[in-house]
């Protein structure tokens, strides 16, 4: 009896293999980066992608639930979004947009063109939809980094209180807001 | 004549290598010991963009910001695990290649030990097994010369 157990042992140890490495195959490294999540808003104090003398900090967002979505004109993936968010701000959505702006480097400073940039993002946002309540411009992706966001585009679920409940990473289609945001809202609606 | 020319291009080459590598030490630190901090950071975050590099060689835009970041914490005076922290608290546990102990990465130091233990412990039990004391008569001598000559016969044939 004990021998035959024994017997099996490599086939069990060989089948266990398969099963681990089987669904490794389908998980997506990058949902492991929430470092933020169930946390508070970090604080900030920035622009207004439109208007430099608009100032945006965490305080002005508390008491909506929204989305923040980063983007950037420079990001296909951004635009190809645009279409589906905007059709989520006709259904009462509230998106802000956190405009990530690849090209710039702090340690080179001073040859940005805000003007051109404003233009760019009127032209791209008249053409594909505008989902946006206003946009707040993270030149030097300080609030970015303190988002933990690695790119665009990426979307943060946060709710009334200013806590993030979801990261999402990637564009947003119908397949994930069903799937991971819908779920969440429910949640909250339950909630409350 | 042609191991001479060879020789020339590689050391040409290598003097080049070591120019291109003074061109990257852009950095400007306060001490020796905040830039060996720095370089030890950079060789550990991981980059959250490319996933499989770390942010001393990875050229992503976040890699740049968090070795700006990394720069700045270090000069201001932050310890090595602080700045892993400050990292880990924003992109989670992912962005440190050492991963912390955790009753869901526990497995990875115990499952060595367990393995090695069993190893050892079938070694052990094969030992005693094979230190048992055997029969052995005479009749299983002569079986055995027999079997012997038998086929030393048959290779003898072939």
């Amino acid at each position: 009896m004990n021998r035959k157990v024994l017997g099996f042992l490599p086939f069990l140890i060989f089948v266990f293999l398969c099963v681990f490495l089987y669904q490794g195959l389908f998980g997506n490294p990058r949902e492991l980066q929430t470092g933020r999540l169930g946390q508070a808003m970090p604080s900030f104090n920035l622009p207004d992608l439109m208007n430099e003398q608009k100032r945006w900090t965490e305080k002005d967002l508390l008491g909506d639930v929204y989305l923040m979505n980063v983007w950037g004109t420079w990001c296909p993936t951004c635009i190809a979004e645009l279409g589906y968010l905007t059709k989520l701000r006709e259904q009462g959505v509230k998106i802000v947009g956190l405009y990530y702006e690849q090209a710039y480097d702090p340690d080179f400073g001073d040859n940005f063109d805000i003007h051109a940039l404003r233009e760019e993002v009127q032209t791209m946002l008249s053409r594909a939809g505008n989902p946006y309540q206003f946009n707040i411009l993270d030149l030097e992706r300080s609030l970015s980094l303190d988002l933990g966001v690695s790119g665009a585009p990426e979307t943060f679920l946060v709710d009334k209180s200013g806590t993030i409940l979801l990261h999402h990473t990637g564009d947003i289609n119908q397949r994930v807001w069903r799937s991971k945001f819908l779920p969440a809202l429910e949640e909250l609606r339950n909630e409350n | 004549m042609k191991i001479r020319a060879v020789l020339v291009v590689v050391v040409i080459l290598l003097c080049s290598a070591g120019f291109s590598q003074a061109a990257e030490d852009k950095y400007q630190f306060k001490s020796a010991e905040q830039e060996q901090t720095f370089r030890e950071l950079t060789l550990e975050l991981r980059c959250p963009k490319c996933q499989n590099q770390n942010i001393a060689d990875s050229d992503a835009v976040v890699a740049k910001d968090l070795r700006d970041k990394v720069l700045a914490l270090v000069n201001e005076g932050n310890s090595k695990q602080e700045v892993i922290d400050y990292m880990i608290d924003r992109y989670g546990y992912f962005v440190h290649y050492q991963p912390p102990v955790t009753p869901a990465t526990i497995i990875l130091w115990v499952l060595p030990v367990i393995i090695v233990v069993l190893g050892f412990g079938f070694i052990v039990f094969r030992q005693k097994k094979a230190a048992k004391k055997q029969h052995w008569s005479e009749q299983d001598e002569k079986m055995l010369e027999q079997l012997i000559k038998q086929y030393q016969r048959k290779e003898r044939h072939s």
